[in-house]
């Protein structure tokens, strides 16, 4: 399916795709691959988040929850059975079954009212999820979290980038796929206009609980990740900071065009590298959230489409569409 | 009896706390469907801006009018400069308001300092009445006076005045409002700074109540004032008092009860209201 499509923009996210592939073997250092690493893996749960608020246009305020789902889940059984690769993938299947339970129930909870209800339930459970990880500290030893053991093979830095990149290029065209799929264009269809599309004929509730389902098990595949590459679990996978991450990142990458989410990871990890860099400078930076507040609020007011956002309708004759996602790639 | 009698007061205390903060939410959304996600940061201001006065001046009194103010100057900030961009966009609206509110909750740490700090009613409020068995904590006491002398204030005002009448039509249907020549945006200017101020005087009395206040609780509290205004039913005001009086002795039962329940039985209220009532318990009539 992927082949057929070969158009010239696959080529180009290929080509970057084979650039990666080879960056680690000439940037060697732990630190660097380390930091790209982690860019994968919050590309990949930003793509995520891209699904919902981009393409379907609903707010999730709690998407950490199944980031965090997908973490805790995997420190546990790793911590608690042996770190083969048998265990790892019984929890993956487990994160994921798990995330998509809790995305189903908060779905079909409040995908049926208007957008600020999800947004609100979802706040509210990732509270709860983070109450839960530091009250139940026999089983995830509270806010001070624990250390564990990965499988042998995936304890090399270069292995895990591998691992993580080969994810987020399998995800990133699965997603896309997906999107521009009939069960895509409903999504799209949903978000600039709800009712027409009820009238259409579509059963507007089915295609919302099941793209927050996809969207929470891909977030909780890239918690699972994200925990590969850690190898240190603790209550800070479901603090809410990971939310304001998230949508920081696809925000300011650019809403619902995948590729901007990615570049938003980028752009955001960078940053936080850089302005903890910079606390011993100044102790404004140690209150980072002011200037990521600020420049997402004047992001949401002067540029609601992001980098990529705006490129794109620049470069379609800057037609004048709420969000440009109607021909993605 | 007398444990009964105390946790009873407890929640009613509470419930009327979260009714002040609720109270300006329920008609900011009900006026121009805005949902502001950064109420508890007005909530948390009020708090702080009060403290600080009461830890300078020592006399509350002062503190609850400089926090009144405080409530109404970001109210009008708030409205102006976060709100009044993205009119009409629930998705941009939902986004920048919450991005408003994590500012706020990290000036908070800017300005006052990042530590928690501890408050303690004012001396002629403190200390308790004996009934019988029953002690009745004044400060308690004071709170729920307060509650439901502001209900009744902006229930009369609501009910019988001009404005009260624009602002229930307004609730209603925004755009027959207009049609009659109403400035509804003004109105909601104004009933946005009531709001806001509401919420900052909730925060204030809170602090002295909990005995001790800090930055994060303007995201707690903000999702608090989310959860009673839907059990209570959007836009409607009567709702948001008995939805706030309902999580309010609901907490203080469960506190005691079941203490493992207590931080979740709000959610689990709103659940079912979601499930079983999605308009709330109380549905403005059109």
């Amino acid at each position: 399916m992927i082949l057929k499509s070969m158009t010239k923009s696959n080529l180009i996210y290929l080509g970057v795709a084979v650039i990666l592939l080879i960056l680690p073997f000439i940037l060697t250092g732990r630190s660097v691959q380390f930091m790209i690493t982690q860019i994968f893996i919050f590309a990949i749960f930003a793509m995520s988040y891209d699904l919902l608020l981009g393409y379907t246009g609903i707010i999730s305020f709690g998407h950490a929850m199944f980031f965090g789902i997908g973490a805790y889940t995997t420190a546990i059984f790793m911590d608690r059975f042996d770190a083969s690769f048998g265990a790892l993938l019984v929890a993956i299947l487990v994160a994921v079954l798990f995330a998509a339970i809790v995305s189903f129930i908060v779905g079909v909870l409040t995908l049926r009212l208007k957008s600020h209800f999800y947004a609100m339930l979802t706040l509210a459970f990732a509270g709860l999820f983070l109450v839960a990880a530091e009250k139940w500290r026999s089983l995830t030893q509270g806010n001070d979290g624990f250390t564990f053991k990965v499988p042998e093979f995936l304890r090399d830095s270069t292995t895990i980038y591998i691992v993580s990149l080969v994810c987020l290029v399998l995800i990133f065209f699965g997603l896309r796929r997906m999107t521009q799929s009939p069960f895509g264009r409903v999504l799209v269809a949903i978000r600039e206009n709800e009712e027409r599309t009820i009238s259409l004929g579509f059963k507007v509730l089915h295609y919302k609980v099941l793209v927050s389902v996809v969207s929470g098990i891909v977030a909780s595949f890239a918690g699972v990740l994200y925990m590969l590459s850690l190898r240190f679990v603790n209550t800070s996978v479901f603090a809410t900071d990971v939310t304001i991450d998230v949508l920081l990142m696809t925000i300011i990458g650019g809403v619902g065009t995948l590729v901007g989410p990615i570049l938003g990871a980028a752009l955001i990890e960078l940053a936080h590298h850089w302005i903890s860099g910079l606390a011993n400078v100044h102790w404004i930076f140690e209150r980072w959230i002011i200037l990521y507040g600020t420049v997402y609020i004047l992001v949401v007011i002067f540029f609601p489409l992001g980098i990529v956002g705006t490129i794109r309708s620049k470069l379609s004759n800057g037609s004048k569409q709420k969000i440009p996602s109607k021909k993605a790639g | 009896m007398d444990l009964i009698a105390s946790l009873t007061v407890n929640g009613l205390a509470t419930g009327m706390l979260i009714f002040l903060l609720a109270a300006g939410l329920t008609l900011i959304f009900g006026l121009m469907s805005v949902l502001n996600f950064a109420h508890g940061g007005l909530f948390i201001w009020g708090a702080y801006a009060g403290v600080w006065i009461y830890y300078i001046t020592n006399s509350f009194l002062l503190a609850i009018i400089v926090a009144i103010i405080t409530g109404l100057v970001l109210g009008l900030i708030t409205e102006r400069l976060i709100i009044r961009p993205v009119y009409g966009n629930h998705i941009q609206q939902i986004l920048i308001t919450l991005g408003f509110m994590l500012v706020l909750q990290e000036l908070i740490k800017v300005v006052f300092g990042p530590d928690q700090k501890a408050v303690h009613p004012p001396a002629w409020l403190e200390g308790s009445f004996q009934m019988g068995d029953v002690i009745l904590i004044k400060y308690r006491l004071f709170i729920i006076a307060i509650g439901l002398l502001l209900f009744l204030t902006i229930y009369l005002i609501l009910k019988k005045t001009r404005i009260g009448l624009i602002v229930r039509a307004g609730v209603m249907d925004r755009e027959m409002v207009q049609t009659l020549g109403i400035n509804i945006r003004f109105v909601f200017m104004a009933v946005f700074m009531v709001g806001a101020a509401l919420a900052a005087l909730s925060g204030v009395l809170h602090a002295p109540y909990s005995g001790v206040i800090y930055a994060e609780m303007g995201l707690e509290f903000s999702i608090l004032a989310f959860i009673v205004v839907v059990i209570g039913g959007m836009g409607s005001f009567t709702g948001s008092l008995f939805a706030a009086i309902l999580v309010g002795l609901a907490q203080a039962f469960m506190a005691y009860y079941v203490p493992a329940l207590s931080l979740a039985v709000n959610m689990l209220i709103m659940t079912v209201v979601l499930i079983f009532r999605p308009q709330g318990l109380f549905k403005v009539k059109g």
